[in-house]
C-alpha cells in the first residue's frame, strides 16, 4: 500500500491528534472578525475593524517618479560632490554618473521648519500639517512594477488596488456616487486601468475612471444623463417602469433581490442629479475656482474636494496621462513646469479641506511610485541625449501625508548622505499601505478576501503599521 | 491502542488566518530566551527525559485541548499556553502554574475540575492526559527549546498530509454511486412518487427533514422562459411560449429540451461561461510601447469552444484537446488545434515566463480540478496537501512548451480578392524581422570585435568593477555587454596555460604589467624556434613575436587583431580568402558566429540598443496589426507546442528565479497519484489524460458542480474552484458524487446528457415563488425547496435587448470580435465581443463581467446603482428601445390601433401579451405622453419611451 493511513501519518509525525483539534477551534473563532468571502457585495457603508481616524483618502499621484531631492529631501552633500563620482552609487534602471545638486532653492517653513524646495510654495504653506516620509523604498527601479506595488501591493501579479480594498472593507458613504474614483487627465497613466482594478474583488469595487481633461459632466461621468430625454419626461418614464415593477414584485413576495432592484432604480435616478452636481465645478463661485487655478489640475483638485465632501471614500488624482514626472532629462525645466501645474491646486485643496473641517477625517497622500537618483543620468542611444536629469530610484524616496490623523509638521526617516537609499527608519510601500488602512480603521491583516484557495490582502504577507505617524 | 480519529472537518485550519499570521505563530512558538519557567533539571539525562515527557505527552495535550482558546489567535482570559514565555507570564490573573508544586498550580486544579474553574470547558480530559500534565508540573514544567514546534498544518511533513487528505477528504476519493436517503413521511406521497428521478431523490429527503415541502412546478410560461435562458441564453419568441403554454406536456417539454440542446445558440451560451473559466480575452494585457497587445486569433479558440459544445464533444475529449491537441496521435484535424487557445489566451505579464506558467498551472489545476496548486509557488501549500515539488513538476510541463514563431493556419482564407494582397503583404512584413535581426547581429558583432581587447581585459579583472556593478562604458560610448564578458570569461576559464590559442592569455593575465614583457619573452623562449601547432597556434605565436607586448593591454590587443582577422565579414573581418595556418582553430574558438564575441543571429537581440528593440517591436507590431486589421487572412490557431528540448524545472525557493533549488521530475501532483510524465515530450498529453482519467476524483466533480451551479443558481459545492480541505463542504454530497459518477458511466462525459439530467429534474423545474415558511427556515435555499430567481448576466441582458430590438442576426456567428457597445455590433450576440483585458469597458465590469485574468467558475453578483443607471441611460438601451418601437410599428402596420402595437411591444420585450391591467396602464400613459410629444418634437417619441420603460423592468432582467 503506497498511501499512509491517517493513523500512521499521525503516529509518524509524533503529534498524535494534538494540533488537529486546535486548528478546528481556530476555524470556529476566526471567521467572525474578518471581512471574509461572505462579506456584502454592495457599496453600503460598513463599520471598520476599529475606530477610524480617517474616513476618506485623496491620493495625489505624481506619476513618473518625482525627485525627492528636488522637493522634500534636501541633500547639501550633492553640492559637495557636484560633478564627481559619488560613493555608494546604486544600480537603477539606467546608467548614471556624477552627483547632480538640486537646482532648486530650499527654505524652512512653518513652526516645524520643514525644508521644502521652491517648487511647492503653496504646499509649503501647510508645512505644519505635513508628515514627510523621507525613507520610502520600493522593490525595483521600473515604472510598471512600482506602480503596481504602490497601488495594488504587488509588482507583477493581478491584485486589487488599495482603493478597491478600502471600498470593499468600508463601502462608501454616498450611494449616489461611486465609492472609488480615479481621475487622470488626458488618458491613462502607465499600466492603465490596472492601477485601479478590483481584480478578483467584485467589479463594484473597481475605481471609476474619469478623464478630467474633459469639461462637461456628460463627458466626465458615464450614463449620467439620458442621451435624449429631459428630466421630467424621464421621470414619467421611470414612473411607468416602477408601476410595472411593483405589480411584478407583488406577485413575488419575500424576494429581497427584487426589492433591492426596485430601490436601485430610484437610487440611480437620484444619482444622475447628485453626480452631475458633484462633478460640475462651474457650480463653485468664481473666486474659488480661481484659487485652485482655472486649468486641468485646478479642476480635478476641486472635483476631488467636492467628492470627498459628498462622502466618496477613495479618490485618486493622477497628474496626467503616461508618466509626466519622469524627468530623465532637463529635470530643472521639467520639474519646474510640473510643480507649477499642480502646486496651487494642491495648496487650495488643503486650504479647503482645513476650512471645511474635512482634513481631520481625510488622509491626503502625495507621492510617486518611486523617487529619482542623486546622480545624473548619462546619455544613451534611444533614451536621453543630454545629461541633465535623474534616473528612477526605488532605494529611497519621499511621500507626504496630511490630515486623517497623521502627525503634521514631522519628518520621518531619512535617506543616506546623498539621498540614494533609505537608511533611517526605512518604510516599505507595504508599510505605507498598512498604515493607510490603519488610519481608516482597517487592520491590514484582517482585510482579506478568499480567492483561489487562500485569503488575499493588500499587503500580502508583509506590512507593518507605523504608529509613530499617528497624531 | 486505537487512537480516536478526529474528523477531517476539524482538520481544516482557520478560514481566514493569512499566511503571515501562521508565520508569526511559528516564530512565536520557537525557541525563546526567557527562562522564567526554567525547569529544575539536574543532568543531561534528566533534560532528555523532560523533553520526551513534554514532546510526547504534554505538548500534544496543550495543542489539542488548550491552544484553541489559549493560543495565537485567541487568548481567553489573557492566557496563552503555546510557549514557555507565555506560560510563565500566565493570564490576566497571573501565572497558572507553580513549577514543581501541583497543589499551588491553578492549571492542575482546572483540569482536575476541583476548583472554581473546570477546563477544558466542554468535557474533562482523559485520565492519561490529566496525569501527563500533572507529572509535567511536578517535574518543574520543563519546556524544552523546540524550533520545530508544530503549530501550523504546514509543519506536518507533506507525505503525511497527502496521505491523510487522500484517506479522509471526500473530494480526494473517487466519487461513487450513492443510495438516496429515505423520503420522510412528512412529504406528500404523490410528490414523493413524482420526485423519483435520481437527482430528485437526493434532494427531497433534506427538504422533508427540515419540515419543508418542495415547491410545485413553475408555471409553464415561467418554465419555458427559464429553459430558454438556461440552455441558449436568449428570451423565447412569444409564439413559441404561447404554443408551449397551450400544451405543456412532458413530451413537449422534453422535445424542447432536446431541440435547444442541439442548437448552435446553446453552444454560444455555454461557450461564454467556459470562456470565463478559460480567462479568455483578445489581448495580452499591458504591453510595451511599440508592441501591439492584440491577439488577432483568440477568436478561433472562442469559436472552437462554441462548436465543440454545440456538437457535444465529450468532456474528456474537450479537455484533452485544449491541453494537448498538438500531441494527439493520430494528428487531429487542424481545426482542432484552435483548442489550445485555452492555454495561450491568458495575460502575458510583459513576457515574464514564470508568471505565464503560473497562470497556466492555476488554470489547469484550479480551473479544471478545483485544486489550488498555484499557492505552492513559493512554499508548500499552507493548507492543502500540495508541495512546491508538485508545483514545479507542473512548471516543467509548461516550461517545456512554447508558442511557435509562426501560428498554424487552420482553414482557408475567406473567399475574395483580398486574400492574395493579404498574403503578399504578410510575407513582406515577416521577412522584415530576420532582416532586422541580421542588421543587429552585424552591428553588435562588429562593435564587440572592435572592442575585443576591452573584453579580454575584463576577463582578467578580479573584483566588481564599480559601484553599481554595471559593465563599463568605453570612451567611444560603447557599453560592454555583460553576457559577452561572461561568455568570454567562461571560455578562458575552461582552458589552462597549455592551450595553443588561449594558453598564453591564461598564463599572462594574472601578471603585473611590470613583469609582462619578461613573461612574454620567457614564453617565446620556451616555445623555441618552431613549436608545433599543438603547442602554440601559429597566429598567436606570430602576433606575440611581432608585437612583443610589454603590458597586459598590449597582449589583449594582440588577441584582438587576431580575432579581427578571423571574424566574418559582417563582424568587420576580411572578405573570404585564403586562410593562413592556424586560422581555422582561432576562428572556431573566437571568430565564428556564436563564439564569445561574434553573435549568432538568434542571440542578436540580446545586445540590441533601445532603438533597435523598438524597431524590432515595431516590426512585430506591424504583423499583428496586419493580421488583426487587414481583410483576407486565413484563421490561425493560438497553439502551444513542445519545446525542442523538454526539461524538468528546478524548484524556485520562495518563488524566486534567482534562487533555484532541486530539480523535480515532471509528474502529476502527488495527491493525484504522482505518476511521472514522459521525459521526451513536455508531458502535456499525459497530464491531460491524468486530468480526465476516470479515477481522477476531482475533474468530474468540478464540471458537474459547475454545470449545476449555472443551472440552479447555487452550487452543490459553494467554492467551485476549490474542492480541497479549505473548500466548502458540499450541500448534497451524495448527489454530487452520484451525478459525477453517472456523468462518466451513463453519460460518457456528455455535457448534453448532464444538462438534460438537470433541467428535466423536478428540483430544477420547481417554482421560484418563495413561501413564507421556506423563507424563514431556509432563506439561502441551501435545501433547494424552490428554484432560485436569477438576474441575467451581462451577455443575456444585452442579447435580450437586441432580441427585443429585432437586430440580432440568427445566422452570423463567429469570426473576429466586435465592440460590444457600438451600434454596428447590434446584430451580434454578446459572446462575440472583442475583449481587451487591459481595458474592460466600465459598463461590462459593472454588470459583473468575469475578470479575464483568472479562471472564473461563477461570476460574482453585485447589486449597485450604476447597473440601474445604465438601464436608464446607456446608449445601448436607448437604441434598443428605439428599434423595438420601430419594429412594433412596422409589424403592426401603419394605422393599426395602439392596442395592437402595445401587444407587439410586450411580446417582443417580455415574450408574452400584456395583462388587461397592463394594457390599461400603457394606454393611459401613452395618452398622457401624447401631449409631451405634441409640445416638443423629439425623435425619441412616446413609443420609444414606452419601449425603454419595458426594457427597464425587473421582469426583463430576472428569470423566475
Amino acid at each position: 500500500m503506497d498511501a499512509l493511513s491517517r493513523r500512521d501519518a499521525l503516529v509518524r509525525t509524533g503529534l498524535g491528534i494534538g494540533w488537529l483539534g486546535a486548528s478546528g477551534l481556530l476555524a470556529g473563532t476566526a471567521a467572525a472578525d474578518s471581512v471574509g468571502p461572505a462579506a456584502p457585495r454592495s457599496l453600503a457603508p460598513r463599520p471598520p475593524h476599529f475606530a477610524a481616524r480617517a474616513r476618506a483618502v485623496i491620493h495625489l499621484f505624481a506619476n513618473g517618479g518625482p525627485s525627492h531631492l528636488d522637493t522634500f529631501d534636501r541633500k547639501t552633500a550633492l553640492e559637495k560632490y557636484a560633478g564627481q563620482e559619488v560613493p555608494g552609487r546604486l544600480p537603477t534602471e539606467r546608467r548614471t554618473g556624477a552627483a547632480l545638486p538640486s537646482p532648486f532653492a530650499f527654505a524652512r517653513h512653518g513652526d516645524s521648519g520643514l525644508e521644502i524646495s521652491d517648487l511647492f510654495p503653496a504646499v509649503a504653506r501647510h508645512a505644519d500639517r505635513l508628515l514627510v516620509v523621507r525613507s520610502m523604498h520600493a522593490d525595483v527601479p521600473n515604472h510598471e512594477p512600482s506602480l503596481m506595488l504602490m497601488n495594488c501591493g504587488d509588482g507583477r501579479l493581478v491584485r486589487p488596488a488599495a482603493g478597491a480594498w478600502v471600498t470593499y472593507g468600508l463601502g462608501t458613504e454616498n450611494q449616489n456616487l461611486p465609492g472609488f474614483v480615479a481621475m487622470c487627465p488626458g488618458g491613462y497613466p502607465i499600466k492603465g486601468t490596472e492601477n485601479w482594478r478590483s481584480a478578483f474583488l467584485p467589479g463594484a469595487y473597481q475605481g471609476t475612471y474619469v478623464d478630467t481633461r474633459k469639461k462637461t459632466v456628460e463627458e466626465l461621468v458615464e450614463h449620467v444623463r439620458h442621451p435624449v430625454l429631459d428630466r421630467a419626461t424621464q421621470r414619467r418614464q421611470l414612473d411607468l417602469t416602477a408601476t410595472l415593477d411593483r405589480d411584478h414584485l407583488a406577485a413575488r413576495p419575500h424576494d429581497p433581490q427584487l426589492e433591492a432592484r426596485l430601490a436601485s432604480m430610484e437610487l440611480a435616478w437620484r444619482m444622475q442629479a447628485e453626480a452631475s452636481e458633484a462633478f460640475d465645478v462651474t457650480r463653485e463661485p468664481k473666486h474659488v475656482r480661481e484659487r485652485y487655478g482655472d486649468d486641468v489640475q485646478g479642476r480635478q483638485m476641486l472635483i476631488a474636494r467636492r467628492l470627498v465632501e459628498r462622502g466618496v471614500r477613495y479618490v485618486q488624482v493622477w497628474h496626467g496621462e503616461g508618466q509626466p514626472w519622469d524627468s530623465h532629462e532637463h529635470i530643472e525645466k521639467a520639474h519646474r513646469k510640473l510643480a507649477k501645474e499642480c502646486d496651487q491646486a494642491i495648496g487650495a485643496l488643503l486650504d479647503d479641506l482645513v476650512g471645511l473641517g474635512l482634513l481631520e477625517s481625510t488622509v491626503v497622500l502625495w507621492g510617486g511610485e518611486f523617487g529619482r537618483t542623486p546622480t545624473i543620468e548619462l546619455p544613451s542611444p534611444g533614451n536621453v541625449t543630454v545629461a541633465s536629469g535623474r534616473d528612477h530610484n526605488h532605494h529611497g524616496f519621499t511621500v507626504w501625508m496630511a490630515g486623517g490623523g497623521v502627525r503634521g509638521g514631522t519628518v520621518y526617516g531619512a535617506t543616506d548622505e546623498l539621498g540614494f537609499k533609505a537608511v533611517e527608519k526605512p518604510v516599505h510601500v507595504h508599510d505605507l499601505q498598512a498604515t493607510l488602512l490603519h488610519l481608516l480603521g482597517l487592520d491590514h491583516t484582517r482585510l482579506t478576501y478568499r480567492h483561489s484557495g487562500r485569503d488575499f490582502r493588500l499587503t500580502d504577507v508583509h506590512g507593518r503599521v507605523i504608529h509613530d505617524w499617528l497624531a | 491502542m486505537v487512537m480516536p480519529l478526529p474528523s477531517l472537518r476539524r482538520l481544516r485550519p482557520s478560514r481566514i488566518i493569512p499566511p503571515a499570521i501562521l508565520l508569526v505563530a511559528v516564530i512565536a512558538a520557537g525557541p525563546d530566551t526567557a527562562r522564567a519557567a526554567e525547569p529544575a533539571v539536574a543532568s543531561l539525562a534528566d533534560a532528555r527525559a523532560a523533553e520526551t515527557l513534554f514532546e510526547q505527552r504534554v505538548r500534544p495535550v496543550l495543542v489539542s485541548r488548550c491552544q484553541g482558546c489559549h493560543g495565537t489567535r485567541v487568548a481567553e482570559a489573557g492566557l496563552r499556553l503555546d510557549s514557555r514565555q507565555a506560560l510563565a507570564k500566565g493570564g490576566d490573573s497571573g501565572p497558572v502554574i507553580v513549577p514543581g508544586d501541583i497543589a499551588a498550580s491553578r492549571l492542575v486544579a482546572a483540569i482536575r475540575r476541583t476548583g472554581d474553574l473546570a477546563m477544558p470547558p466542554d468535557e474533562p480530559l482523559p485520565a492519561a492526559e490529566t496525569e501527563a500534565l500533572e507529572a509535567w508540573v511536578a517535574a518543574g514544567a520543563p519546556w524544552p527549546d523546540s524550533p520545530a514546534a508544530p503549530t501550523a498544518l504546514s509543519d506536518l511533513p507533506l507525505p503525511a498530509r497527502i496521505a491523510m487528505a487522500r484517506a479522509d477528504h471526500w473530494a480526494f476519493r473517487p466519487p461513487e454511486r450513492g443510495t438516496p436517503p429515505e423520503i420522510p413521511p412528512s412529504i406528500d406521497p404523490a410528490v414523493a412518487a413524482a420526485w423519483a428521478g435520481p437527482i430528485d431523490r437526493f434532494v427531497i429527503a433534506g427538504i422533508g427533514a427540515a419540515g419543508l415541502s418542495p415547491s410545485p412546478e413553475a408555471d409553464p410560461r415561467q418554465l419555458h422562459r427559464r429553459l430558454w435562458f438556461d440552455l441558449v441564453g436568449l428570451p423565447p419568441p412569444a409564439d413559441e411560449a404561447d404554443a408551449f403554454v397551450a400544451a405543456p406536456t412532458e413530451e413537449a417539454y422534453r422535445a424542447l429540451v432536446d431541440r435547444l440542446l442541439a442548437s448552435p445558440e446553446h453552444g454560444e451560451h455555454w461557450a461564454r461561461k467556459w470562456l470565463d473559466l478559460a480567462r479568455y480575452a483578445d489581448t495580452m494585457g499591458y504591453a510595451f510601447a511599440n508592441q501591439d497587445p492584440r491577439y488577432p486569433f483568440a477568436w478561433t479558440y472562442r469559436d472552437w469552444v462554441v462548436r465543440a459544445l454545440a456538437a457535444d464533444l465529450p468532456y474528456d475529449r474537450f479537455v484533452t484537446l485544449q491541453l494537448a491537441a498538438d500531441r494527439i496521435e493520430p494528428a487531429v484535424d487542424p481545426a482542432n488545434l484552435a483548442a489550445l487557445g485555452f492555454l495561450t489566451v491568458g495575460r502575458t505579464f510583459l513576457g515574464n515566463t514564470h508568471d505565464i506558467i503560473d497562470d497556466r498551472i492555476d488554470l489547469v489545476t484550479r480551473g479544471l480540478m478545483g485544486l489550488t496548486v498555484a499557492c505552492a509557488r513559493c512554499h508548500d501549500h499552507k493548507y492543502e496537501p500540495i508541495g512546491t515539488a508538485d508545483y514545479y513538476a507542473l512548471h516543467g510541463v509548461f516550461a517545456s512548451s512554447r508558442i511557435p514563431d509562426a501560428l498554424p493556419v487552420i482553414g482557408p482564407a475567406p473567399p475574395g480578392p483580398e486574400a492574395a494582397v493579404y498574403a503578399t503583404r504578410l510575407a513582406e512584413l515577416q521577412a522584415a524581422i530576420p532582416a532586422h535581426e541580421q542588421a543587429v547581429q552585424a552591428r553588435g558583432s562588429r562593435e564587440a570585435v572592435a572592442h575585443a581587447a576591452d573584453y579580454f581585459m575584463e576577463t582578467a579583472r578580479p573584483a566588481p568593477r564599480n559601484a553599481d556593478n554595471r559593465p563599463p562604458r568605453m570612451a567611444d560610448s560603447y557599453d560592454l555587454q555583460q553576457f559577452l564578458i561572461e561568455r568570454l570569461a567562461a571560455l578562458v576559464n575552461r582552458h589552462d596555460a597549455s592551450h595553443p590559442v588561449l594558453g598564453p592569455w591564461v598564463a599572462l593575465k594574472g601578471r603585473p604589467d611590470a613583469e609582462l614583457g619578461a613573461a612574454v619573452r620567457d614564453l617565446l623562449a620556451a616555445w623555441g624556434e618552431a613549436p608545433p601547432a599543438t603547442v602554440v597556434n601559429p597566429l598567436v605565436l606570430a602576433e606575440l613575436r611581432s608585437s612583443a607586448p610589454d603590458s597586459l593591454r598590449a597582449v589583449a590587443e594582440a588577441y584582438a587583431r587576431m580575432i579581427l582577422r578571423a571574424a566574418p565579414e559582417m563582424a568587420g573581418g576580411p572578405a573570404p580568402g585564403t586562410d593562413p595556418d592556424g586560422m581555422a582553430e582561432v576562428r572556431a574558438l573566437l571568430g565564428a558566429e556564436g563564439t564569445p564575441l561574434v553573435l549568432a543571429q538568434a542571440e542578436a537581440m540580446r545586445v540590441a540598443t533601445v532603438a533597435e528593440q523598438n524597431e524590432a517591436r515595431k516590426r512585430r507590431q506591424d504583423i499583428v496589426r496586419h493580421e488583426a486589421e487587414a481583410p483576407g487572412g486565413p484563421p490561425k490557431a493560438m497553439v502551444l507546442v513542445d519545446a525542442d528540448q523538454p526539461h524538468d524545472s528546478q524548484i524556485l525557493i520562495r518563488g524566486n528565479p534567482g534562487r533555484p533549488g532541486d530539480r523535480v521530475p515532471r509528474r502529476v501532483p502527488e495527491i493525484l497519484g504522482g505518476r511521472e510524465l514522459p521525459k521526451a515530450t513536455s508531458g502535456r498529453l499525459e497530464l491531460a489524460r491524468a486530468v480526465v482519467a476516470a479515477d481522477n476524483p476531482l475533474t468530474a466533480r468540478v464540471i458537474v458542480n459547475w454545470v449545476w451551479t449555472h443551472h440552479v443558481g447555487s452550487g452543490l459545492v459553494a467554492t467551485p474552484g476549490d474542492l480541497g480541505l479549505r473548500g466548502e463542504a458540499p450541500s448534497h454530497r451524495a448527489l454530487l458524487d452520484d451525478l459525477a459518477r453517472r456523468f462518466i458511466e451513463e453519460g460518457g462525459w456528455s455535457l448534453r446528457w448532464l444538462h438534460r439530467e438537470i433541467v428535466t429534474s423536478h428540483v430544477w423545474r420547481q417554482s421560484s415563488a418563495t413561501a413564507a415558511a421556506a423563507a424563514a427556515i431556509d432563506p439561502d435555499n441551501r435545501l433547494l425547496a424552490r428554484a432560485n430567481r436569477r438576474r441575467l448576466d451581462w451577455e443575456s441582458f444585452r442579447d435580450s435587448l437586441l432580441t427585443a430590438a429585432g437586430t440580432l442576426s440568427t445566422t452570423r456567428r463567429g469570426g473576429p470580435g466586435s465592440d460590444p457597445l457600438a451600434k454596428e455590433s447590434a446584430d451580434r450576440r454578446s459572446l462575440y465581443t472583442r475583449l481587451d483585458r487591459q481595458d474592460v469597458p466600465g459598463t461590462l465590469r459593472i454588470f459583473d463581467l468575469a475578470n479575464p485574468d483568472t479562471a472564473v467558475h461563477v461570476r460574482q453578483r453585485t447589486s449597485v446603482p450604476q447597473q440601474s443607471l445604465a438601464v436608464l441611460n446607456a446608449p445601448l438601451v436607448v437604441e434598443a428601445a428605439r428599434r423595438a418601437a420601430e419594429r412594433s410599428a412596422r409589424e403592426a402596420g401603419g394605422d393599426a390601433p395602439d392596442d395592437d402595437r402595445i401587444g407587439r411591444l410586450w411580446r417582443a420585450v417580455l415574450s408574452r401579451d400584456p395583462t388587461a391591467g397592463e394594457r390599461i396602464t400603457a394606454r393611459a400613459w401613452l395618452e398622457h405622453e401624447r401631449e409631451a410629444d405634441a409640445a416638443g418634437a423629439t425623435d425619441f417619441d412616446r413609443w420609444c419611451r414606452l419601449a425603454q420603460a419595458l426594457l427597464a423592468t425587473a421582469e426583463l432582467q430576472f428569470i423566475d
